[in-house]
């Protein structure tokens, strides 16, 4: 095996990158294959299949973003920006040490971001239908599937058995009720964790490479949480409850999440790529691994799907369960489909579920704290 | 356009509205195309039908529509006319090309969205389009996000029928859009209550080939050292094809072509020797966005070419005539479909390819590459594509615009250090 090295100006990283970086280094050496994701969509059984370790590739991050200005537009989601701008400048450690990229689709700004990353390493993109009821949609979809697989073999240099897969996906769907188990932590009322450990815990652990250990984890920390709420927190009067919805929010949770909490309301829950959007819903361990993992991850409800009807049905069910006295929906900027869907999820949720809703549009830079501020401020004083 | 104020009241429309469109239409018609010297005599067609936009051919519209024949309102050059022509629908564009109309779509739409679809939605829910009024369907496509999502709203207003594009071009997105275009023909056949056969379709077929060979033949002309039209009274030309009876369509370019290739044989230019020829490439130019086009030609330059959906995009490539078995005209359709670059397919190497070409076939001295704001797929395409120029030595100029004059000096700024840069 030839020597893995580290990127040329390695000594003037900050620890914690470094950190990452050398953990990556070791797994590695360890033989371990290892490929980049980007979405919920991605099936991950097939990369575990593959004997491979699937590593987000979404950065947050505004130092990322200049860099990646030099060939994408500005006006350009933070997300797309912040990924291509870590992965072109050597300072994101899952992209320097992937062996391929793993892509979809999806929207229209990471398809086209994706041909310019596809310049610099093995990028696969599987095409996902714009629609998830449309005639053929699925068996399309499973073809991509089927395709993703044969890329891998190839690209490898290896046969990935359905027992193989099959067993991923029992593994999978374990760590996927592990995770659910532990977001309905914030169910409880009043809730015992805030938001931001909420979040922040689940995006530390996309980075555990050891799926049985995080499930252990996982399951320790919601006894803990759980015993916790009944003895210090049940019965207790409880700060407003909200529920975020739209884009994924980790590279605004210091801005957003974090403000909300400082600001007297209680983040409960996450209707998006960092919540349970895509845990509830477990891959059929009965049938055909292919045509689950197909079927499964085609019900996704992100907005790239037209009609999406899918994501104001989790969303109720979500604000009932969470006992949501408000919606707030972020929305990372130049994000299309999301700032579309704004107004039908505005009424559903003021019309149908009648609590208050705000969105917000913002990205990684920090220019408008003190207008988030006064705006989050205004939201919870309307929902106390 | 006063003659038809019954026939917008009967549509439904928003009159007082109206009435401010049909004021400042004519003074844009007038700054535009009238100041124009040495204009062909033969765009007295097409001035008539921008004079009577929203009249003469809304009035023929609702005149089949009492005939029995349905209207479809398209919005994307990936629609296969051929299907709905067949069975003696009529197909109209949708695309909304002002401002005028890009409040009412903020209304529903967030205002980060492509001036187009907003405009496009704001004619629909404003009530201020006849061609929105008279559509009996209208036919999305899944090309871009903010295409895609604001269908979702168009269609609680008006039925809607949507097409799966693909995004990439292997032989099973291919296969795919064949299926998908046979899917839209039977649903066009429930819609009509006509049936598509060999016969009615090969016809279709041919005559929207004859259109097309017909728009080729005058942006031939436009080839010519000796330019023989403008730019702008081109482009006109293409964006009416949208709207116009394709058979009529196809005689007023032939027609316009003839007098275009006298023209040429006389030596007659609507430009002085040396005036630098400029190809526009990126997102389309929907009626009445003239905006480019005229400042462009008023700063020094001449288009030459559009390389665009009001543009060679629309007319470029054949369909195979030759099919004998509906399954096979289906597969013809969508190979002819699936040969149209737009930045909506990954990759989109083929556009490049053909910005080249272009260069080259209408001897161009630089290229304008403007997408329109919130256009994130030209816009991230504008690296690869002016690297591909830079290397071909073709200097270029991206631009990023919207439908509202505020930056039209800034614009013409830019655009007239382009031209010097080039003269130099």
């Amino acid at each position: 095996m030839s020597e893995i090295k580290l990127p040329q100006d390695f000594v003037s990283y900050p620890e914690a990158r470094k950190q990452a970086f050398m953990k990556l280094k070791a797994l590695k050496e360890s033989g371990r294959r290892v490929v980049g994701t980007f979405c919920t969509y991605t099936p991950q059984e097939l990369v575990d299949a593959a004997d491979a370790t699937p590593v987000s590739l979404c950065a947050i991050g505004e130092d990322n973003i200049p860099p990646a200005e030099k060939v994408l537009p500005k006006n350009l989601c933070p997300l797309i920006k912040a990924s291509f701008g870590g992965a072109v400048t050597d300072r994101c450690p899952f992209f320097y040490f992937s062996d391929m990229v793993l892509a979809e689709t999806t929207c229209d700004g990471k398809k086209k971001m994706y041909e310019y990353l596809g310049k610099i390493k093995h990028t696969h993109v599987m095409q996902l239908p714009p629609g998830q009821f449309g005639e053929g949609a699925l068996a399309f979809w499973k073809s991509e599937v089927e395709a993703l697989r044969k890329d891998l073999e190839q690209f490898y240099g290896i046969t990935i058995s359905d027992e193989k897969i099959a067993e991923a996906i029992k593994l999978r769907n374990r760590e996927r009720k592990a995770i659910l188990n532990y977001y309905k932590v914030g169910a409880l009322k009043p809730s015992p964790l805030s938001g931001y450990e909420l979040n922040t815990i689940i995006t530390s652990n996309e980075y555990a490479f050891d799926i049985e250990k995080k499930i252990e984890f996982l399951e320790k920390r919601t006894a803990e949480l759980t015993e916790k709420y009944h003895k210090e927190y049940e019965g207790k009067p409880s700060r407003p409850r909200v529920l975020i919805s739209g884009c994924p929010t980790h590279g605004v949770i210091d801005k957003v999440i974090k403000r909300i909490e400082e600001l007297g309301a209680d983040v409960v829950g996450f209707e998006n790529c960092c919540g349970p959007r895509e845990k509830a819903d477990l891959v059929d361990e009965t049938k055909d691994p292919i045509t689950a993992i197909a079927e499964k991850y085609l019900r996704i409800n992100c907005s790239v799907m037209s009609p999406n009807p899918g994501r104001l049905e989790t969303l109720g069910n979500m604000i009932d369960e969470y006992k949501a006295d408000g919606v707030i929906e972020v929305v990372l900027m130049a994000c299309h489909t999301f700032a579309a869907e704004t107004s039908t999820v505005k009424d559903f949720v003021t019309k149908e579920k009648g609590i208050p809703f705000l969105s917000i549009t913002t990205d990684y830079s920090t220019t408008d704290q003190g207008q988030i501020d006064t705006r989050l401020g205004a939201f919870i004083e309307l929902m106390s | 356009m006063s003659d038809y104020v019954q026939m917008w009241k009967d549509l439904g429309m928003d009159l007082e509205t109206h009435d401010l469109l049909c004021q400042v239409l004519p003074t844009a018609v007038g700054d535009v195309y009238l100041t124009q010297e040495n204009r062909p005599t033969a765009m007295d067609f097409w001035d008539l039908v921008i004079s009577e936009v929203h009249g003469i051919r809304p009035a023929e519209l609702i005149a089949a529509q009492k005939e029995g024949r349905k209207v479809f309102g398209t919005f994307c050059v990936y629609v296969p006319d051929e299907v709905i022509v067949a069975a003696n629908g009529i197909v109209t564009g949708l695309c909304g090309g002002s401002q005028f109309w890009v409040p009412d779509g903020e209304t529903v739409l967030p205002k980060s969205t492509c001036p187009l679809v907003k405009a496009s939605v704001g004619a629909r829910l404003g009530r201020t389009c006849p061609f929105f009024r008279i559509a009996d369907m209208y036919v999305g496509e899944t090309t871009c996000d903010g295409k895609k999502k604001a269908y979702e709203i168009l269609g609680e207003d008006v039925p809607m029928y949507i097409m799966d594009v693909p995004q990439m071009k292997r032989e099973k997105d291919i296969l795919k859009w064949k299926d998908e275009i046979a899917e839209f023909a039977k649903k066009v056949e429930e819609f009509t209550g006509n049936k598509i056969t060999v016969e009615n379709l090969a016809e279709a077929i041919r005559v929207i080939n004859e259109k097309r060979k017909a728009l080729q033949r005058v942006y031939d002309c436009r080839k010519s050292e000796c330019l023989p039209i403008s730019g702008r009274d081109a482009l006109l030309m293409t964006q009416i094809s949208f709207f116009d009876d394709p058979v009529r369509c196809a005689q007023m370019c032939n027609r316009l072509a003839d007098e275009l290739e006298q023209r040429i044989k006389d030596g007659v230019s609507v430009v002085p020797a040396g005036t630098k020829r400029i190809l526009v490439t990126g997102t389309p130019l929907a009626v009445p966005n003239w905006k480019l086009h005229n400042i462009i030609e008023t700063s020094g330059g001449a288009v030459v070419c559009e390389e665009m959906c009001t543009g060679t995009r629309y007319f470029e490539n054949l369909v195979d005539e030759s099919k004998t078995t509906l399954d096979e005209q289906f597969m013809a359709l969508s190979e002819r479909y699936m040969k149209t670059n737009c930045a909506c397919f990954t990759p989109n190497t083929g556009r490049i390819d053909d910005i080249l070409r272009l260069c080259n076939e209408y001897k161009v001295d630089g290229v304008i590459d403007c997408s329109l704001k919130f256009c994130c797929l030209y816009d991230t395409e504008k690296y690869s594509v002016s690297r591909a120029l830079k290397d071909a030595g073709v200097p270029v100029l991206s631009l990023e615009t919207d439908y509202t004059d505020t930056d039209a000096e800034q614009l013409r700024t830019r655009i007239g250090a382009f031209i010097e840069m080039i003269n130099g």
